[in-house]
């Protein structure tokens, strides 16, 4: 076929506005795709030419930003990574991330997940803040190390894993897959020392063991990150701690560097 | 106790109750072992570990999924301790069976 070529298809979009709707219902919208245009072109042109009112979150098109992770046919997917014939079906359905309140159409509201995401601390820890404020040198970190935990880096916090997770369907204090996630990418990083103060969260009664390792997360996962393994290998790092007493956070080397030598300005309040 | 041990003690239980049940098993099902079995301490003493693997393991499990099902901070600390007295009990009113059965009062 060639790119240019136009099929319609019909497209089956979930529409709520909680505010002033009491329940959600579903419209349907034909739209003139080619074998290029991802469902994120194709709701966008719903909204341009027939339905402004049409409510859908998205930012970088190119499945970096996660903005844009909605129920396609039935499962989690990227709107702007996912091209309309290639899901081969004359219609798409279209609806929400599941376990998710919903904000209008198929927008969901993330705030309950980044505020979780603020408990697992998901930024590096260190102590030696003279040397963070007056960089004398580098960590070092051998390829070794760095491969540990890049893939569980490779993250873009679209929140699709949550919305897959059976657990986080039934217990909304469970903090998910992607959060756990988060907390593993820094816990394995040789840099970090702060895997202390992410127990209390992690290895509470609505963390990492109530994961029942279905892998459903890591299944629609469109990063290949595997937050599945990553909740395996924190339960793994949680008993060495409580049985064995061995703590994941460990002693870092410093490259001494000349040129980087120098004083950082902080915003004010950081001490 | 932290979630890890809590954890920890119910893989291990699982694996008790595994070897325990096996042994169990075969004294109750093969006449020739069996026999030697019943008549030695490894009897009483594998029903024990047995028991007390089962009540952990199965009351853990049970307050996992009532914590999954229940949402709430303060319900998985009530939870908790519910089975905890649970367990208690049940060990205890367990273990008075076994005691009269091998060390019966006369
Ligand atoms: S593996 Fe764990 S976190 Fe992933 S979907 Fe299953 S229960 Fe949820
Ligand atoms: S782990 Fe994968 S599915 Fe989950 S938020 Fe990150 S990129 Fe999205
Ligand atoms: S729009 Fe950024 S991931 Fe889809």
């Amino acid at each position: 076929m060639s790119v240019d070529k136009e099929i319609e298809v019909r497209f089956k979009i979930f529409r709520f506005n909680p505010k002033i709707e009491f329940a959600p219902s579903w419209q349907e919208y034909k739209v003139k795709v080619n074998r290029s245009t991802t469902v994120l072109d194709a709701l966008l042109k719903i909204k341009e030419e027939q339905d402004p009112t049409l409510a859908i979150r998205y930012s970088c098109r190119q499945a970096v930003c996660g903005s844009c992770g909605m129920m396609i046919n039935d499962k989690q997917m990227l709107a702007c990574f996912t091209r309309v014939l290639e899901l081969g079906s004359d219609v798409i359905k279209v609806a929400p991330l599941k376990n998710y309140r919903i904000i209008k159409d198929l927008v969901t509201d993330f705030n309950e997940l980044f505020q979780k995401e603020k408990q697992v601390k998901p930024y590096i820890i260190r102590h030696d803040l003279e040397e963070l404020l007056s960089p004398t040198g580098t960590y070092k970190q051998t390829e070794d190390e760095l491969l540990r935990y890049i893939q569980f880096a490779d993250c873009i916090e679209c929140g699709m894993c949550n919305s897959a997770c059976p657990v986080s369907a039934t217990d909304p204090l469970y903090l998910g897959p992607m959060i756990l996630n988060r907390a593993y990418r820094f816990i394995s990083d040789p840099r970090d020392l702060g895997f202390e103060q992410r127990l209390k969260v992690i290895d509470s009664e609505h963390g990492c063991w109530r994961c029942h390792f279905a892998a459903s997360c890591s299944a629609v996962c469109p990063k290949g990150v595997d937050p599945a393994k990553a909740i395996q290998l924190l339960r793994r790092a949680l008993v060495k701690k409580a049985i064995l007493g061995i703590s994941s956070s460990k002693k870092v080397e410093l490259i001494p560097m000349e040129h980087i030598k120098g004083k950082l300005e902080l915003p004010r309040g950081w001490r | 106790m932290k979630e890890s041990k809590r954890m920890f003690l119910h893989y291990i239980s699982g694996i008790i109750i595994l070897v325990t049940g096996f042994i169990h098993l075969i004294a109750n099902n093969l006449p020739d072992i069996g026999t030697i079995i019943h008549e030695s301490a490894l009897y009483p003493v594998n029903l024990i570990m047995l028991l007390s693997a089962l009540t952990y393991h199965m009351l853990n499990g049970v307050r996992v999924i009532l914590i999954e099902l229940i949402p709430g901070r303060c319900a998985a600390k009530a939870i908790t301790w519910i089975m905890f007295l649970v367990g208690i009990a049940l060990y205890i009113y367990g273990l008075q069976v076994f005691l009269n059965l091998f060390w019966p009062v006369e």
